[in-house]
């Protein structure tokens, strides 16, 4: 028990002294989370509304592969994502590998099926008489997805701060293509696994509040932003 | 001209719907009435162009159309409507913004139509401040908010009490007064469906049927009855007596299930005594019997199989029909 309470006390007084290191390692990890999330989201929610609301051929299998990759291993998104982007690989002359933007590439790839998913099941969700008023109303296709995204807004608004906290708490990819450099790409769980190793019992526990924090910052930014809305 | 031609809709490889043509003609009111299930919402969903038909084409102006464009000319109105997110206002101006009226029009429009529909209290409500009669009555002034060439209504009144029925009723007949308004109704209420009575049209099981409902009949009500409300009527070679304060051009329905059938006429209460030849015996649903029969006009009656066979009916044998004067609806 000592341990864990020496452990939590360095872990305060290195959140309370401003560390740059860790505060460093907080700040790419909140960049790369919301670029990576902002990518998934804008590409997944709009794929999830065709697969809930347009009839086409392959639908069905369509949403097999989304909800499969739900199951993707994240280490063997970052070992594919590796292949393509290592000097030898089809993507290599884009120098990606080791940087922060590969991370971004490998999360928004993990990010992406949750996304589409969710948010299928999200505006499936949603009473279909929405649509269809609005539909019979006169709105084109843009104007009537809206409208039935504000109807699935505390569902979509949750499909969100999944696909972040995934982004946030995957360490498999972020090692992989990111290689944990000091500085460069090392973020909040690749730094917690890092110290870990190493027996920085305090330094890695006060990353992972860290952590936790920022997952609790981006829920709580998300209700107020619900709680401005009403029926 | 709105049309289906052609149409054979399924579900789940299922026939709901086997319609070689119906049509709304420009400024008429249809009514379709059926039983529950027989496929009246769905028939309204295509013609609305919410729904494609698996086979046949929905026609307007006699161009076969889908999508947003066309859908512009024709609302419709379901049976257990729902209000978009936001104030009562809200939804009223929802289809006008989506047509890009200007804000003045929108708001002379909204205001217009709450006016005639009693809902201008309601204009700062939300949906979950409103009983299920309001949200129906909302729902009709949001679609006649837009003017659409043809208005589509499922069981309109079916959350109303009277009042307010007779408040939308009355709002639909002054929109058909001032402009060329084509109604189709769906109802399984034939009061319901009278009141647009220019054409009425029986749906059961996803077909549209060649007769029109039973025992309905267009009369000419005297003004003054023999004792108080009751009212005896020409029908055919047949009087029918009504209980009835209304006058002039109406039209009399007789439920077949309030038809007490018999061999020979008995003494009762009933006004109505009718003696005939059974003409059909059609098994209808499993345990009932439906009795045509010719008694000066044609009758339709249904009795438990049961009874048709206690009493001996057989196609060309006697029967008499009695029903009370209460029991004739008149609309």
């Amino acid at each position: 028990m000592d341990f864990l309470g020496e452990g939590l006390r360095r872990a305060v007084a290195l959140l309370l002294s401003g560390d740059v290191e860790v505060y460093g390692i907080a700040l790419l990890t909140l960049k790369i989370g919301l670029i990576a999330t902002v990518f998934a989201c804008g590409l997944g929610i709009p794929v999830g509304f065709v697969l809930a609301t347009r009839p086409f051929w392959g639908r069905r299998a369509a949403l097999t592969v989304v909800n499969t990759a739900l199951a993707f291993p994240t280490v063997v998104v970052g070992l594919l994502l590796y292949g393509l982007l290592s000097r030898r690989g089809p993507l290599g002359g884009v120098e990606w590998l080791y940087t922060w933007q590969a991370i971004v590439v490998g999360d928004v790839v993990l990010a992406f099926p949750i996304a589409a998913a969710l948010a299928a099941a999200a505006v499936q969700g949603v009473d279909p008489r929405i649509r269809r008023t609005a539909e019979t109303l006169g709105a084109g296709r843009w104007r009537t997805a809206w409208t039935v995204a504000r109807e699935a807004r505390f569902a979509l608004a949750a499909v969100i701060t999944t696909a972040f906290g995934h982004v946030v708490a995957e360490i498999g990819s972020a090692m992989t293509v990111g290689g944990n450099i000091r500085g460069q790409t090392r973020t909040l769980t690749t730094a917690v696994a890092l110290y870990t190793s190493q027996g920085d019992f305090g330094l890695a526990l006060a990353l992972g509040l860290i952590l936790l924090l920022l997952a609790l910052l981006v829920n709580v930014a998300l209700q107020a932003l619900q709680g401005r809305g009403h029926a | 001209m709105l049309e289906l031609v052609g149409v054979r809709h399924r579900y789940d490889g299922r026939v709901v719907l086997d319609i070689e043509r119906f049509a709304v003609p420009p400024g008429a009111g249809v009514a379709i009435v059926g039983p529950n299930g027989s496929g009246k919402s769905t028939l309204l969903r295509l013609l609305a162009l919410l729904e494609r038909p698996t086979e046949g084409e929905v026609r307007l102006e006699g161009v076969a159309v889908a999508g947003a464009a066309a859908r512009r000319r024709i609302t419709l109105v379901e049976q257990r409507p729902v209000l978009l997110r936001g104030t009562v206002r809200e939804n009223l101006e929802f289809g006008l913004q989506v047509r890009g009226l200007r804000r003045t029009e929108v708001n002379r429009r909204v205001e217009n139509v709450a006016a005639r529909l009693g809902i201008t209290p309601l204009l700062r409500r939300r949906r979950h401040e409103l009983s299920d009669g309001e949200v129906q009555r909302v729902a009709v002034a949001r679609a006649l908010a837009v003017e659409p060439d043809v208005l589509l209504l499922d069981e309109p009144a079916s959350s109303a009490d009277r009042a307010a029925a007779q408040t939308l009723y009355r709002a639909l007949a002054e929109e058909r007064a001032r402009r060329p308004l084509a109604v189709c109704l769906a109802s399984h209420q034939l009061e319901d469906a009278y009141r647009w009575a220019d054409d009425v049209r029986a749906l059961a099981e996803g077909r549209l049927s060649p007769v029109t409902p039973e025992n309905l009949f267009r009369v000419e009500l005297p003004a003054t009855g023999s004792g108080g409300d009751l009212k005896h009527v020409c029908v055919g070679t047949i009087e029918i007596a009504a209980t009835t304060d209304k006058t002039g051009p109406a039209i009399l329905a007789v439920p077949p299930t309030d038809i007490f059938v018999s061999r020979e006429p008995l003494a009762s209460s009933a006004r109505n005594v009718f003696t005939g030849r059974v003409t059909r015996l059609t098994h209808q649903r499993p345990g009932t019997v439906q009795v045509t029969a010719d008694v000066g006009v044609e009758l339709v009656a249904v009795v438990t199989e049961e009874a048709a066979r206690d009493l001996g009916l057989t196609p060309g044998g006697p029967v008499v029909f009695s029903f009370k004067a209460s029991a004739v609806r008149v609309f």
